[in-house]
């Protein structure tokens, strides 16, 4: 087995998690796969990657692919897939590796899937379409190595304690594929994703009974991590949070991961602004609420208690 | 500043899969994808500051024409639609190469497109298209100017956004929410009728390998996830981690 | 003579523009059933009807028109006696009861100008915030010249012995007294009577460019209003496929407008009556149908040389909005229609403001964004919520023996247009199911057309996108006939007005009934017997201005909820006073940020009735008070009256 590649990325503190968890889908097919580290810090992550399955880590610490994303790796990527020819390589499903991706695939004319949730071999498999209700099985054709996109979080990393051959590479990024360049850096502090892209959107209404029981929300975002916090118009009517929290026909419509509503009745007006949601999850302690019907789970409950009590397991998960 | 912007029809309700396990296009509702409207419109903005024609480009059965009627409607000066019934089924390379040939025949300093669709949000097709045209690429945009570089752009992140000085021509996708899309007036919709839409065969984007790469072998129902269950009580705060858990979010 | 022929030209070169820029509109087509138009024309001029809506203006104002009109031919008389002093007008000038008229009239005339003082400077209603007031005054004060000058130049005709009939005038007769008989009063008749005639046509000059105006303007603007309820609309018929100048869009600048819609300006008295009820201008908003008027008459005033230039070439005329009027205060109006009901010369500031709205909405694509929500969902999936028309039947999951009539099957009866709220708001959907409860108990052969029905297009509509609606009430209509559907049972206000005065136009002539007129009419003829002493504690009703104001119908909810056994109490503004819930004109999908909230300030005045409950009639009133009622935390209840009446009839009313 020639073998399975893994593209781990490498960010500003590290290599990205997703990465161990590639390393753990590449492993159910090939004991030995390959990590490919590009970017300052590539080196020092070889061992981290090691520990988590990688046999072989091609490493190269040069700023071009922190200064200049997507078309540097992908240039540097579609080398070593000519010279080592392997049979597969993995990436996450990260705006990031996407872009390395999507490139690649416009070079060296191989398969790409996105969205897969678990990998058979090199040439099989498997995404979850249609909010999750479905689940399609893919072949793979084409002559290069496929390129597979997998969706964060859909296997557990495993750390094998092992340790890994490292092979430094040079990057030779001729000056005009380089493309687009970052000159700066912004971070907003604590603010987190927009409603509108946010993975998660923890919602609020009317049931929260005034504007401190929002910390609840914002810590729970905070913990859960890219997510964001809304509400329905009567929290804004009410004036505890801003019109630009406000979820729903004059408001704004939101298609999450999951949408987690805390003392939120589910009127159709405030329903137009998320029943795209994949997942909906409803708290509230009136049982004939509309929307525990409508939510994929229900729970009745206060959610003064329920909101601490997730927040800390929550915590304490990932704490572990 | 011309720009060329990727627009897909998609299907408004739940899409379904026909027997051969691709999304059906034809007879159902489908609409302008609506991530494409943020795109669109961050181009009709562009060209009405910095001046400029806005091209809107689909790949599609023969009602993606709806698609190109409403983007010309809401302000952009020409269709181009390329349909050929051998393109079902076609995969994000294929896709991309005819996309890449067909906004190729037309003068562009930039490439607009959404994020990823919504029926298909696998999101590669943008720089993959980019690659084979050898130009630059900034995906997830949430702002953009031309600037003496070629364009000055704010791209998200999970922590803010990054500055890019990106040169043109450059291929870019816009987040949603980014911009508010217009609603195209009547008006807009009768002028969208004199307006040119180029249909060039497969024969005039020239010969390039349009096999497709992967083919879906077999679709089943996923085991029903928690779905329209009611807990209360201690049980609860367990059930809503393992839901979070099952949507891959913690 | 000289004199004459110098006022009427001057009145005549004043007016003139006027009567180019009328000429200039688009025609009004309103000419049809003239009877009704006359019957009107003598309720709302000769009779003053609506003017007596407010008492004591009523009074102010019949007595000085009746007066203007009984001393009409007194003027013809002064200028021919100011030729020959001896000259009295034939017939009249001789009998001793018109004599007693004159008298009457041109002593109540003052009255009248002493009423409108009183109201003016002492009482000062806020109705006149923002009208002339200096202008109004000059005009009182031109009236009061009118008259007095009459009285004593008569008075001085009576001294010098040419009056026939002295006595018959008391006042005149009184007056007379001031006049010594000799010299000096044949100096004072000549003075008084060229005063009075001075005045009079000086008058008569300042007419054209003043609000005055309307006493010319405002008879054939009654006769030109709407035949139909005050719900229609006329309707655009737009073509897509025709020549993009023959299409017309809304009112876009001055020459857009139709005659009765610049005759609705030139008409404008600046009472202020509209202004009074309107509920966004008592709720703090921008809009005040007063201003709205006043605002758009001073632009075409303005714009009337160009107007007229025009006539031959392209003239570039200011967009009504923003120049005229701003963008804000044409989305704030809600269509209730108060103003169009308070105003006595008729002016329908409703149509002209969705004019304004069908221009910048087709035309121009610039509206609330929220609102842009709306027209998405009704646009493509036929409801302005957006849901999937699948979901149209949910409601009768909890209901027994719903008929969904299948393309083929033969017509009911009756056929239930449940529309889309009743359909797909949680809240209305008690409604739905209480009213279809009822009427499988009264044993009613009815249908629904579930996921066929689409949206009756109202709110597009009221929002200005006429297209949308005309494609909807095509296709709607295309359902409706092809299912041999003749009468019709609407549960939402707006979906009845809609069905009932609108769709004709589209070739869908059907009988429509509100579900309270069915429901009362189940009741009196027994097939749904209530129980009254179920006792439904006290209710107050709130008249829904699409079926109460638009559409006349304001006793069948009130006998329902009497059979139900509610004790009803009124809110001061109810029948055709009613003050709107805040949701019509497409509002319901925008939001308020100015002011107060429309629907709180009519849920408080409910609440202060000391009602249990308050009774809707329409899913729109419902969701607006049953909000405000949750955001107060009020213990009162909003119910539908159909709801109530199951719960007063039905062993499980449900819901």
């Amino acid at each position: 087995m020639a073998g399975a590649w893994v593209f781990a990325e490498i960010t500003r503190d590290g290599p990205h998690p997703a990465a161990f968890e590639l390393l753990a889908h590449a492993r159910s097919f090939d004991d030995d796969p390959t990590a490919i580290a590009l970017g300052q810090g590539a080196t020092e992550a070889a061992a981290e990657l090691g520990a988590h399955g990688a046999a072989t880590v091609y490493a190269c610490d040069d700023p071009v692919f922190a200064e200049h994303p997507g078309r540097p790796a992908a240039h540097v990527l579609a080398g070593l897939i000519e010279a080592e020819a392997p049979d597969v390589v993995l990436f996450a499903q990260t705006y990031d590796s996407r872009d390395v991706a999507g490139r690649l695939q416009g070079s060296i004319g191989s398969a790409l899937m996105g969205n897969a949730t678990s990998i058979a071999d090199p040439r099989h498999a498997r995404a979850e379409i249609f909010g999750g209700t479905k689940i399609v099985d893919v072949e793979l054709a084409g002559p290069a190595p496929p390129l597979i996109l997998l969706r964060p979080k859909s296997i557990a990393a495993e750390p094998t304690g092992g340790t890994a051959r490292v092979v430094p590479l040079e990057a030779d990024v001729p000056e005009d594929i380089r493309g687009a360049r970052i000159v700066e850096r912004h971070e907003e502090s604590a603010s987190g994703p927009r409603l509108e892209d946010a993975k998660v959107v923890l919602a609020g209404g009317r049931g929260l009974g005034g504007p401190d029981a929002f910390a609840m929300l914002d810590e729970l975002a905070s913990v859960i991590g890219g997510a964001a916090v809304g509400a329905s118009r009567a929290a804004v009517d009410a004036g505890w949070v801003p019109y630009s929290y406000q979820i729903g026909q004059t408001g704004k419509t939101v298609k999450p991961d999951v949408y987690l509503a805390a003392g939120i009745s589910g009127a159709l007006q405030h329903v137009v602004g998320m029943k795209g949601a994949k997942r909906i999850v409803a708290i509230n302690k009136d049982a004939d609420a509309p929307l525990l019907a409508m939510a994929d789970l229900g729970v009745v409950g206060d959610l003064f208690q329920v909101l601490p009590a997730l927040t800390e397991e929550i915590r304490r998960r990932k704490g572990s | 500043m011309n720009v060329v912007v990727c627009a897909k029809l998609v299907p408004t309700g739940t899409p379904t899969l026909g027997p051969d396990h691709l999304v059906v296009r034809s007879g159902t509702d489908a609409a302008l994808d609506p991530g494409d409207e943020y795109g669109l419109e961050l181009a009709l903005q562009l060209t009405e500051q910095h001046g400029g024609d806005v091209t809107v480009v689909s790949m599609g059965p023969d009602e993606a024409g709806q698609a190109i009627q409403r983007a010309l409607a809401m302000g952009a000066s020409r269709g181009v639609l390329v349909s050929d019934p051998s393109l079902r089924g076609a995969d994000a390379l294929v896709t991309a190469r005819v996309l890449a040939a067909a906004i190729g025949m037309y003068p562009f300093d930039l490439v607009v497109a959404g994020v990823e669709s919504t029926d298909g949000y696998t999101g590669t097709v943008p720089v993959t298209v980019a690659e084979i045209l050898g130009i630059a690429s900034v995906t997830a945009v949430r702002r953009l100017e031309p600037s003496d570089a070629g364009a000055r752009i704010e791209r998200m992140t999970e922590r803010g956004y990054d500055v890019y000085e990106c040169p043109l021509p450059a291929v870019v996708t816009v987040t949603a929410g980014s911009v508010e899309p217009r609603f195209p007036s009547l008006k807009g919709i009768m002028q969208a009728k004199q307006k040119p839409v180029d249909r060039p065969s497969l024969q005039d984007l020239g010969s390039r390998d349009l096999t497709a790469t992967q083919t879906v072998t077999a679709v089943t129902d996923a085991p029903t996830k928690s779905g329209g269950e009611v807990v209360q009580g201690d049980e609860a705060v367990g059930r809503i981690v393992e839901l979070l858990a099952e949507a891959k979010v913690i | 003579m000289a004199v004459l022929t110098v006022a009427v030209t001057l009145f005549w070169r004043r007016a003139r523009s006027r009567l180019e820029v009328l000429r200039a509109a688009r025609p009004a087509a309103r000419t049809d059933h003239p009877g009704v138009r006359a019957r009107r024309e003598l309720s709302h001029v000769l009779g003053q009807r609506k003017l007596f809506q407010k008492a004591a203006p009523g009074v102010m104002h019949a007595f000085i028109f009746w007066g203007f009109l009984v001393l009409l031919p007194t003027i013809v008389e002064a200028m021919l006696a100011a030729i020959d002093r001896h000259w009295t007008f034939p017939y009249l000038g001789h009998v001793a009861w018109f004599a007693f008229l004159q008298d009457l009239f041109a002593t109540l005339v003052v009255v009248g100008v002493a009423i409108a003082f009183t109201i003016r400077k002492i009482q000062r209603p806020d109705r006149f915030r923002g009208s002339h007031m200096e202008e109004a005054d000059r005009i009182l004060l031109a009236i009061l010249g009118i008259v007095t000058t009459l009285l004593l130049w008569n008075a001085s005709r009576i001294a010098l012995g040419f009056a026939d009939h002295p006595a018959a005038a008391p006042v005149t007769d009184a007056l007379s007294g001031l006049f010594g008989g000799g010299r000096g009063t044949e100096v004072a008749e000549r003075v008084l009577v060229w005063s009075h005639l001075l005045i009079v046509l000086g008058f008569l000059t300042y007419l054209p460019r003043s609000k005055h105006l309307h006493i010319i303007t405002a008879a054939p603007n009654v006769y030109l209003a709407k035949n139909q309820p005050l719900g229609y609309l006329e309707p655009l018929r737009i073509d897509l496929e025709g020549a993009e100048t023959d299409v017309r869009l809304g009112a876009s600048v001055a020459t857009d407008l139709s005659r009765k819609q610049v005759l609705d300006l030139f008409s404008c008295t600046e009472c202020g009556r509209c202004q009074e009820v309107c509920p966004a201008w008592n709720t703090g908003k921008a809009l005040s149908p007063k201003l709205l008027i006043m605002d758009l008459r001073d632009q075409v005033a303005k714009e009337a040389p160009l107007i007229t230039a025009g006539a031959a070439g392209i003239v570039e005329l200011q967009p009504l909005v923003p120049n005229a009027v701003a963008d804000q205060v044409v989305w704030d109006c809600v269509t209730c229609g108060a103003c169009v009901r308070e105003c006595p010369v008729d002016i329908e500031h409703v149509d002209t403001i969705v004019d304004l709205r069908r221009n910048l909405v087709m035309a121009e694509s610039r509206f609330p964004n929220e609102a842009g929500a709306m027209l998405r969902g009704v646009e493509s999936s036929e409801n302005p919520w957006g849901q999937s028309a699948s979901a149209r039947t949910d409601w009768t999951a909890s209901v027994e023996d719903i008929r969904v009539l299948q393309p083929g099957d033969p017509p009911p009866e009756i056929l239930f247009w449940v529309g889309c709220a009743g359909a797909f708001d949680e809240r209305a959907q008690r409604t739905t199911q209480s009213i279809a409860r009822l009427l499988t108990a009264a044993g009613v052969d009815y249908a629904i057309l579930g996921p066929r029905e689409r949206c009756t297009g109202d709110p597009a509509r009221r929002m200005g996108h006429e297209y949308l609606f005309q494609m909807l009430a095509e296709a709607n209509v295309e359902i409706l006939n092809g299912a041999g559907v003749t009468k019709i049972v609407a549960s939402c206000a707006h979906c009845f007005n809609t069905l009932a005065n609108e769709y004709p136009d589209y070739g869908g002539a059907y009988e429509v009934v509100h579900h309270t007129e069915l429901l009362s009419a189940l009741v009196a003829e027994g097939r749904l017997r209530p129980d009254p002493a179920g006792g439904r504690g006290s209710v107050t009703y709130h008249d829904a201005c699409y079926l109460g104001r638009h559409n006349g119908r304001y006793d069948a909810p009130r006998e329902v909820l009497r059979a139900a056994g509610a004790a009803a109490v009124e809110m001061p503004r109810h029948g055709e006073r009613s003050f709107c819930c805040g949701a019509g004109g497409a509002r319901m999908w925008m939001e308020e940020t100015e002011g107060t909230r429309i629907n709180d300030t009519r849920f408080a005045e409910a609440e202060a009735t000391g009602a249990e409950t308050v009774a809707t009639a329409c899913p729109y009133c419902f969701v607006m008070l049953d909000d405000a009622a949750k955001a107060k935390g009020s213990a009162v209840r909003v119910a539908d009256v159909a709801t109530l009446l199951a719960e007063s009839t039905l062993a499980e009313p449900g819901g």
